[in-house]
């Protein structure tokens, strides 16, 4: 019951967070943090009582079983982690959001997004597996058109359109995987026999899917729009969560369900991870808008996942995974300050920013720390991650993968350019009677504090995270053997 | 037909009959006339509920079975819902009574003709639930409605002659017009084909398949909206699954000869569809047009008809879009009504003014773009299914991506409604009854989730049909 209980009790306090509104203002942030907790309490006990292996805490509710339409939950390692990551950026967003207007519909589409969130992560049937995903897409939708900014509809439309068309190629695949294996469930695909071109034809309509949703190079031009426009608790969201479903879909989904393909396809996927790589470090130089650059590194880290799960061996899958966690934390803080920086000086533009340092140091140093833990300071997340991403990569794809090393230098450019235009350097006179101008509130710096907390910690000890998984990235990848 | 399916749809019949007759005799109210429906209602649908499979009566020309029952209880809702909407927004209209009559005789015409098993009961059934409606549509609502009402009655017309036309011609081959008898003795011949060509084209006059669909959009912004609801939500899907009927358990022999056909006007007509859906401004046109790209989702579960899916995805898309098609036309029909809102600029901004009516809405047309988990989506994923099944994975290509762009103008309602500032200011009309509209809304909305969900009463209906005609 756990496991439905996380679903569904977000789903249910979601009307209540918006009728809420009507008796007080602040009711709705209350339901939504209670019920964040409630997650967060959850994924404790997951983790606690997680055997270390295997799928545990199965739930198996029949629904349809002729056709292999039943809800069955389960988690394992993977799916253990980014249920952390899900409770813990609920906890930080609802925090974040703890001013926001409007907050009743806020908090409900909040609420209604992190059911089908965690439904995404526990569910082992690929139907109901594409139901939560593609639900996800409506909460976001309203919330990028609602509380972005000026030109939130257009990237609302944008988003839903580009994200929808490419899960009807994800959702081709799963029916003609359905077809020819007669199963939805993960237990029974993994590792599934299947006739070569059925099998490369479905590998390639889901990659589409989960591509767009990562996004790579060339699916990505729907992110800087939507995270631009987006409100930065839900840039958070969108980049803690949203990408992690590609990632996470490719891992359980692809990789696992067909590895052969996985093998022959292996190469491809490697050459367009270093693609998106050096594209959207490129890009993030050449970008003066703060927020757009830091999306455009967020697509950077994408493709050091991609790259990852591309290497196919335990220790490449369990970098990849790394990365992901490492990515949420980090891109989370980012997003948050260069929307503060937004909100403080009302310009998103480097150029026109200087000296911010003179005056917000608070939230300028987490800032700082936040980009040094972005371009891989050894001690934080970003540093683990990508290193054993590119030593993983090193050891199977041989010396072509020095390359990669370079795009770190690329990212470490942008990232140190910026900082020393925007946060170092003399105050820009415009700024300097700028009311708005001041640090943060307690309570708007909990949830920055909690990133930089939460990545130095697993940046320290990455065991904390490896651990969790280590045992079902090892059984699993026994199958690309 | 089952005895108790027969009284069903006869009580159903007579309430309409009569609800004229006790109006001029006792000039009743809205609210008496909607609860002397209701009655009506509630006794069919609990006949038609304890009918059996077995039938005693008019064997030869209807058959009660899974089908029928499913369908015919869940038309009966959908109907019910119509008419309580109807009611209360048209409550001060002298004529609602007579309306109401017209849908209540039209859909015992649509319960008869899902459960026909001959051309002539077929036929007459049909007709029977037309007759109403080119009534419905002729009610005076404003100038477009006798254009309308003229268009839908001569396209009706010359469909039902077309059909004519080639029911003779099985006819003259077999002596019969009998399903059963049809199928023992039809045999491939080029006229089977022809005669089965003309039935098609019947039945894509009444269905708006390319290219007969050119009624469709006219008809259904000239009418009362309320009225387009049961058109093109209830008596689509009677006719879809009277056409199912047709194909599997008449036209067996030449099937096979037919999946070219409907693969084809499949792909057109929901191209078509969706294409011209986008260019329109107002809703109740985006509505129409979005009704033949629906018309073409489930040709390609006909263009399947090789492989059991297909009867699965026939009958799942009937049975959610009855109630999405429905729904949409009814929410459309408040808005018109309470704001006058008729284009997509008139939209702006309703989420603000009417947020229960506009989140229903949203709904439904979150199911109509097959968005999880509303049945619009399941009942797609079995259409495509079945198509992939059968070989034809670029018709379920072109459905599909048909359906990521249908998305575009479904999202873009509800982008006026929620993201846009209003521009109407004040409601045109008074509804005092518009708590309670919510209400039979409501429940079609929770009906279209938990079909989305718990798909066990449709598959079990359909396997029953499987079983009946031997797939």
């Amino acid at each position: 019951m756990v496991l439905l209980s996380m679903i569904l009790v977000p789903v249910i306090a979601a009307p209540f967070a918006y009728l809420a509104e009507k008796i007080s203002k602040d009711l709705p942030k209350y339901i939504s943090l209670a019920v964040s907790f409630f997650l967060a309490l959850c994924t404790t006990y997951l983790v606690v009582k997680y055997p270390g292996s295997g799928f545990a805490f199965e739930e198996f509710y029949p629904i349809y079983p002729p056709l292999d339409f039943n809800l069955h939950l389960a988690v394992d390692g993977i799916s253990l982690v980014l249920l952390v990551i899900t409770s813990f950026l609920a906890i930080t967003v609802t925090l974040s959001s703890w001013n926001v207007e409007k907050s009743g519909a806020y908090f409900f589409l909040i609420l209604l997004f992190l059911g089908p969130m965690v439904g995404v992560f526990v569910s082992l049937n690929l139907l109901w597996f594409f139901i939560f995903w593609e639900f996800t897409l409506v909460p976001m939708f309203f919330h990028i058109g609602i509380w972005g900014a000026e030109n939130r509809i257009y990237a609302a439309m944008k988003f839903f359109i580009y994200t929808h068309l490419a899960s009807v190629f994800l959702l081709l695949g799963i029916v003609v995987l359905f077809l020819n294996t007669h199963t939805f469930d993960f237990l029974n695909l993994a590792g599934v026999s299947l006739d070569t071109s059925v099998a490369k034809l479905v590998w390639i309509l889901m990659f589409i899917g989960f591509a767009v949703k990562m996004p790579i190079v060339p699916f990505h031009t729907w992110l800087p729009d939507a995270h631009v426009q987006a409100p930065s608790p839900i840039s958070v969201f969108l980049a803690g969560l949203l990408l992690k479903m590609g990632a996470y879909g490719l891992l359980r989904w692809e990789l696992f369900v067909l590895p052969e393909e996985s093998k022959f396809f292996a190469p491809l996927m490697a050459f367009i991870a270093v693609l998106t790589i050096f594209y959207a470090g490129f890009r993030a130089l050449a970008e003066d808008h703060i927020k757009r650059m830091v999306a455009y590194s967020s697509i950077n880290h994408m493709g050091f996942v991609l790259l990852g799960l591309s290497v196919l061996t335990a220790s490449g899958i369990s970098a990849a995974i790394y990365e992901m966690v490492g990515h949420a934390l980090i891109i989370s803080l980012l997003f948050m300050v260069a929307g503060y920086i937004h909100h403080k000086t009302h310009t998103w533009y480097i150029s026109e920013l200087g000296g911010l340092m003179k005056k917000i140091p608070v939230l300028m140093t987490m800032f700082v720390i936040g980009v040094l833990a972005a371009v891989g300071l050894p001690g934080t997340a970003g540093f683990v991650g990508e290193l054993t991403v590119m030593v993983s990569a090193f050891e199977y794809y041989g010396w072509i993968m020095i390359i990669v090393p370079l795009a770190s230098a690329l990212s470490a450019g942008f990232f140190m350019w910026m900082l020393q235009r925007a946060v170092f350097g003399p105050l820009k006179d415009s700024f300097k009677g700028l009311s708005s101008l001041k640090e943060l509130s307690l309570i708007e710096n909990i949830p920055l504090a909690m990133y930089i907390l939460a990545f130095i910690l697993v940046g320290i000890v990455p065991s904390v995270v490896f651990d969790v998984y280590n045992l079902s990235v090892d059984t699993l990848s026994q199958l690309f053997k | 037909m089952n005895i108790n399916f027969l009284a069903g749809v006869l009580i159903l019949a007579l309430t309409g009959a009569f609800l004229p007759v006790i109006n001029r005799i006792f000039k009743i109210s809205g609210i008496l006339g909607s609860i002397i429906s209701s009655v009506g209602y509630i006794l069919a649908g609990f006949l038609i509920c304890l009918s059996q499979d077995s039938g005693k009566i008019l064997v030869e020309f209807f058959t009660t079975d899974a089908v029928s029952r499913f369908i015919g209880f869940l038309i009966l809702i959908a109907s019910w819902m119509t008419m309580l909407v109807i009611y209360w927004v048209l409550q001060k209209n002298r004529f609602v009574n007579e309306l109401i009559a017209s849908l209540l005789i039209s859909t015992a015409g649509a319960l008869l003709l899902i459960s026909s098993t001959n051309f002539v009961s077929l036929i007459i059934a049909m007709e029977l639930m037309a007759m109403p409606t080119y009534l419905m549509v002729l009610f005076s609502f404003d100038d477009k409605s006798l254009e309308a009402g003229v268009k839908y009655f001569f396209s009706s017309a010359l469909a039902i002659g077309v059909m004519l036309f080639g029911v003779s011609l099985l006819y003259a081959i077999t002596g019969s017009f009998n399903f059963e008898v049809l199928a023992n003795n039809l045999f491939k011949d080029p006229l089977i084909l022809l005669a089965a060509i003309f039935i098609l084209a019947g039945f894509g006059f009444k269905l708006t398949v390319f290219p007969f669909h050119f009624w469709g959009p006219d008809v259904y912004d000239g009418a009362c909206p309320g009225v387009v609801a049961l058109l093109t939500g209830i008596s689509k899907s009677a006719a879809f699954i009277a056409l199912m009927r047709v194909i599997y358990e008449a036209l067996p022999a030449i099937s096979n000869n037919l999946t070219f056909i409907f693969a084809l006007l499949a792909a057109i007509t929901m191209t078509v569809g969706n294409l011209l859906a986008l260019a329109q401004k107002r809703v109740s046109r985006i509505l129409a047009y979005s009704s033949v790209a629906h018309t073409g989702y489930t040709l390609i579960a006909f263009a399947a008809l090789s492989v059991p899916l297909s009867v699965t995805g026939i009958v799942y898309h009937s049975v959610a879009y009855i109630f999405m098609k429905t729904a949409a036309f009814l929410c459309f029909a408040v808005f018109l009504y309470v704001w006058g809102a008729r284009t997509m600029d008139d939209y702006k901004g309703l989420g603000k003014r009417e947020p229960i009516l506009a989140a229903l809405f949203l709904i439904f047309l979150l199911s109509l773009a097959g968005v999880p988990p509303m049945a619009g989506f399941i009942s797609k994923v079995f259409v495509f299914a079945a198509a992939v099944d059968a070989g034809m994975v670029w018709l379920a290509l072109i459905g599909l991506l048909n359906s990521a762009f249908s998305v575009a103008y479904y999202i873009w309602i509800a982008k006026q409604m929620y993201l846009e500032e209003p521009t109407l200011k004040e409601p045109i009309n008074n509804l005092s009854s518009k708590k309670f509209i919510v209400i039979p809304l409501s429940i079609m909305a929770v009906i279209l989730i938990v079909l989305g969900i718990f798909i066990n009463p449709v598959l079990d209906v359909s396997r029953d049909f499987l079983l009946k005609v031997g797939l």
